[in-house]
């Protein structure tokens, strides 16, 4: 009677059904009723819930760590890319240099194009803080996404330019 | 002729057609004898309709020197040596709390950056900002409070909002390096709209392309949506930028409008080739849409290719341009009238909008798009002119 009593009482203190929670009394009324085993089978459900929980975590972590490593891989290309344009222009400086050494200063033609090429390189200044700004801030995946595309259209016009540019030059040296 | 374009862009210089702040400090200053006379030149020269001579020879002779000036050219503004003229000016990046400033009647409204810090704490469009670290607007300069919103990267700073119904709310924003996307995207109830804050030379056009693909590539964003460009808070920018948007949505070779200057008859402006939107826009405007966005917007109006939503625009189709000057000081002047495709100007009156809106309505996104949407709003593939 005093058995059933306190079993009693620990099923009404507790749901779990671990034999060490019971008290001895409560423990081997466990062990008999078979609650021990039904306890081990719910601990390896959940540990297998666990370990899948764990390895859907690790998967999309590996995920989260491409799009990383492919985003930075982007904006590395995105750079080289600056880069070479920025060693172009400075070409394009030394072809209007050699230019206005041969047709004056004053010839309009040559002033127009270190105009505008004082402008491209302006751009060129504003691509470049904004290439640092994509993998300095914490932008989401949407605006980095959306931004780094920007900067490839705006790269390519300013690519379209420099070659509008360098094809003017060399009518000009002709 | 976007060839044309380009090289009158650089003959011009920085054509930019944005509404400017003027600042107090300039109307103290004046300019010495010899650079009077050289403003005199350019106005009477360079402005595409020659000022009356007598309001040239009452130029400098007393009083307040900047607003004798703008009685002459209301846009026009004299930067005493040492201070370069801020419109055109872009800086690349900086630390603040990432949204623009917009001072209206009611007060100080934030315009948050995609993106950015003050977006990310939560604050929405529009939000009428009361007090910074708990000092009222009240007290704070336009330039104070300018300052006080930017400041170092990872500082914060404490904004009071309040809400339509009187509430307010202090949000906490970390100051962070900041550098607006040059074509944002604002999602609003599933839609997606398209803003353009600015009309930026060489940039604004190549970031539209990228956003439009990318709108269209998202598949969280429905292929039978009509594309919406908000342009309400849009001062303008680059003239040329705005001609070659337009281009993007009409076949090469339309004529986008007409360039008045002092020299020989109006120059048309073609559409350029290239890369075309095949879509007729929805562009969402306001009293604060000016200028290049004006022009932007009245070409592809008058073209039938856009229709427009919101409230009459500002009314102001003209160009500025700088020059320096002997002592090394600046002068912004008008230099081009922009005629639309009916060789008309918008200047003094602004565009009608297609579809009108009450003013708070049309500062509340949410309530455009719904515009947009209901059956008896707008629907640019259905009605007609005239029966709104």
């Amino acid at each position: 009677m005093i058995v059933v009593l306190i079993f009693g009482l620990t099923a009404c203190a507790t749901t779990s059904t671990d034999p060490r929670e019971g008290g001895l009394a409560g423990g081997m009324s466990g062990l008999s009723s078979g609650a021990y085993e039904e306890r081990v089978r719910e601990r390896e459900d959940r540990l297998a819930e666990l370990r899948a929980t764990q390895a859907t975590l690790e998967a999309e972590s590996r995920e989260l760590e491409d799009a990383r490593s492919e985003r930075q891989q982007l904006v590395d290309e995105e750079r080289a890319e600056l880069e070479q344009l920025n060693a172009d222009l400075d070409e394009l400086h030394a072809r209007i240099d050699g230019l206005t050494a041969q047709l004056g200063e004053a010839d309009v033609r040559v002033a127009e194009i270190r105009q505008r090429l004082t402008r491209l390189q302006h751009e060129m200044q504003n691509q470049q803080s904004a290439l640092d700004a994509l993998e300095g801030t914490g932008l989401g995946d949407t605006d980095e996404d959306l931004r780094r595309r920007q900067l490839v259209q705006q790269r390519d016009a300013l690519r379209r330019e420099f070659e509008l540019l360098m094809e003017l030059s060399l009518e000009l040296a002709r | 002729m976007h060839l044309s374009a380009r090289v009158l862009l650089g003959a011009c210089g920085a054509l930019a057609l944005l509404v400017s702040v003027t600042i107090p400090a300039a109307e103290l200053s004046r300019p010495t004898p010899e650079v009077l006379e050289q403003i005199r030149l350019r106005l009477e020269n360079g402005m595409p309709h020659p000022p009356s001579a007598q309001a040239l020879a009452e130029l400098g002779s007393s009083g307040d020197f900047a607003s004798q000036l703008r009685a002459i050219d209301p846009y026009a503004e004299w930067f005493p040596a040492g201070r370069s003229d801020p419109v055109g000016e872009r800086s690349g990046w900086w630390s603040g709390i990432g949204a623009d400033v917009s001072f209206e009647a009611d007060g100080v409204r934030l315009l948050p950056y995609q993106g950015g810090p003050a977006a990310a704490a939560g604050i929405p469009d529009r939000a009428r900002l009361v007090a910074i670290d708990g000092q009222a607007l009240r007290s704070l300069s336009p330039d104070a409070l300018a300052e006080q919103l930017r400041g170092k990267a990872g500082s914060m700073v404490r904004l009071t909002l309040v809400d339509e119904n009187g509430n307010s709310e202090t949000i906490s924003v970390r100051r962070q390096w900041v550098r607006p996307l040059d074509v944002e995207l604002i999602g609003t109830n599933g839609r997606q709209v398209i803003r353009l804050r600015e009309f930026l030379g060489g940039l604004s056009r190549s970031a539209l392309l990228a956003t439009f693909s990318f709108l269209r590539d998202n598949p969280a964003a429905k292929a039978d949506q009509q594309l919406v460009i908000d342009l309400r808070y849009n001062p303008g920018g680059d003239l040329f930028e705005a001609f070659d948007l337009a281009g993007l949505f009409v076949p090469a070779g339309t004529v986008l409008g007409s360039l008045v200057t002092r020299a020989g008859q109006p120059r048309e402006v073609l559409a350029p080739a290239g890369e075309k939107i095949e879509e007729t826009p929805i562009l969402l405007v306001g009293p604060n849409t000016a200028s290049a966005a004006e022009i932007f917007a009245g070409t592809l109006q008058q073209l039938g290719q856009a229709r427009l939503i919101g409230q009459p625009t500002f009314g102001k189709c003209s160009s500025q341009t700088s020059i320096g000057l002997s002592d090394g000081s600046v002068l912004r002047y008008t230099n081009l009238e922009v005629l639309l495709p009916d060789l008309a100007t918008c200047t003094g009156i602004g565009l009608d909008p297609d579809f009108v809106l009450d003013g708070d309505s049309n500062d509340d996104l949410n309530a455009l798009i719904e515009a947009v949407r209901t059956p008896t709003g707008f629907s640019i593939e259905q009605d007609q002119p005239g029966e709104y």
